[in-house]
């Protein structure tokens, strides 16, 4: 069988693989940006050398179709939420009604997976969007209730109607500390603009109980980020402007997150890597989040930037922050 | 606590960071590589398990994946592709790969699928 290597626009390699291989990816949009090809991973080309290659390229769904074919796939998955809402939790998993949690989990993994968010590209249908959003939910509390009704011996009931989550309560932000932001990545730059002096410091509020279980929402999947939708900045902390990890009421690190005030803010659920620079530590603390708060500006009484809630934070690293902090409070 | 060293080879940082976090506070013992050339560069004793990307710069893992297994005969290899095309997982599979996990992951289908791994 003929072996293919493919290079993307990141500089990374997939092979040897067969065109098969490489025929699915591509139609599949899971492979959309191949920038060169080889037949023995040593000697590369650009695409057109290889017109095996170029003619999967060149016959890749059109824009036009590929939204037809999401709304039909939406239609379909819409369909198929409806079929899953009226079956028992071992029927959607194809599994033997007494089946074990973890076997519930694998099923579950599979299955969910297939309606993860960031499956769906960015200029996707929005039906596709919501359709797989509420496939999702639906699963990720199936789970959840799985779990609960074994932990209590089970049988499984009927999944309740769960009502909608109430949204947050509105946020009375005082201004935050300064905060420098370097953009890394030249696709979505972060204009930077230093922020007040460190206001006096306010009581927290309490962290919300640890249930110490999943609740199999999208952001504790993790590894499948679309990179062209990712923010990268880097922050500086000093002790002046480490009320930034303590002083908004959601995106604080209490509560897993931080507020960055600087010149321009971020849509709600934009990814983004944050690098942490102690430079007075020598230290750098890098983590992985989606924004959860945006402050546009709109409101004057309110800081200028974005809250972001941490999906990856080693521990140690968390607890370095919480000490830093702690002392910084004491200046 | 398991026993069992595990190295990691993905060209992501964080998520790296992320299995690092997940599988050490379960007390294995992690080694990680960024790419598959840096894997093969590594000098030490077998890792009982290697998981590994199929997607990097340098080295993919699909050529890393033969290699590792000349290299390492006793270790076992799981694939973490966000690649999730049968007929690759199928090629991985015929390339000596014991198992695959599809990106996105959930930290406790990881840690499932380390245990079973490393108890097979």
């Amino acid at each position: 069988m003929a072996e293919y290597w493919i290079g993307d626009a990141e500089g990374r390699v997939l092979g040897p693989v067969s065109l098969d291989v490489v025929q699915d990816l591509v139609n599949t949009g899971r492979l959309t940006q191949i920038t060169r090809a080889s037949r023995d991973g040593q000697s590369w080309g650009p695409p057109n050398v290889f017109p095996e290659v170029m003619t999967l390229l060149l016959n890749a769904p059109a824009p036009e179709a590929l939204l037809q074919s999401e709304r039909q796939e939406a239609a379909r998955v819409r369909e198929q939420l409806r079929t899953m809402q009226g079956r028992p939790p071992h029927e959607i998993f194809r599994l033997e009604r007494n089946a074990s949690v973890d076997a519930y989990r694998n099923a579950f993994f599979k299955l969910v997976k297939r309606f993860y968010p960031d499956r769906v590209r960015a200029q996707a249908h929005p039906d596709l969007r919501k359709a797989y959003a509420d496939a999702f939910q639906f699963l990720s509390r199936l789970m959840v209730h799985i779990e609960r009704e074994l932990d209590a011996g089970g049988p499984i009931r009927p999944l309740p109607t769960i009502r909608a989550v109430p949204p947050p309560p509105p946020l009375e932000d005082e201004p935050l500390t300064p905060t420098t932001l370097t953009p890394l990545m030249k696709t979505r730059p972060i204009a930077v603009v230093p922020r007040s002096p460190t206001p006096p410091s306010r009581p927290l509020p309490a962290a919300p109980p640890h249930q110490g279980r999943y609740s199999y929402q999208p952001h504790e999947f993790i590894g499948f980020e679309r990179r062209d939708d990712r923010v990268e900045v880097t922050v500086r902390v000093t002790a002046r402007n480490s009320g930034m990890f303590t002083e908004h009421p959601l995106a604080n690190l209490k509560q897993g997150g931080v507020f960055l005030a600087c010149g321009k803010s971020l849509p709600l659920g934009t990814l983004v890597d944050v690098v942490f620079r102690f430079d007075a530590e020598r230290r750098e603390v890098r983590s992985r989040g989606r924004v959860i708060v945006e402050h546009t500006g709109g409101d004057p009484t309110k800081p200028h930037g974005f809250g972001v809630r941490f999906i990856t934070l080693v521990e140690q690293d968390r607890s370095f922050m919480q000490q830093f902090v702690e002392r910084a409070a004491q200046f | 606590m398991p026993e069992g060293s595990i190295l990691i080879v993905d060209d992501d940082a964080f998520v790296r960071t992320l299995l690092r976090d997940m599988l050490s506070s379960q007390g294995y013992a992690l080694v990680e590589a960024e790419n598959g050339r840096a894997a093969l560069a590594l000098v030490g004793p077998p890792p009982n398990l290697v998981l590994l990307d199929l997607l990097m710069p340098q080295m993919s893992g699909m050529e890393a994946l033969g290699q590792i297994r000349d290299r390492w005969p006793s270790a076992r290899v799981l694939v973490i592709t966000s690649m999730d095309s049968e007929r690759l997982l199928e090629e991985a599979m015929e390339a000596g790969a014991a198992g695959y996990i599809t990106k996105p992951f959930h930290p406790m289908e990881i840690a499932s699928a380390v245990e079973k791994a490393l108890a097979a």
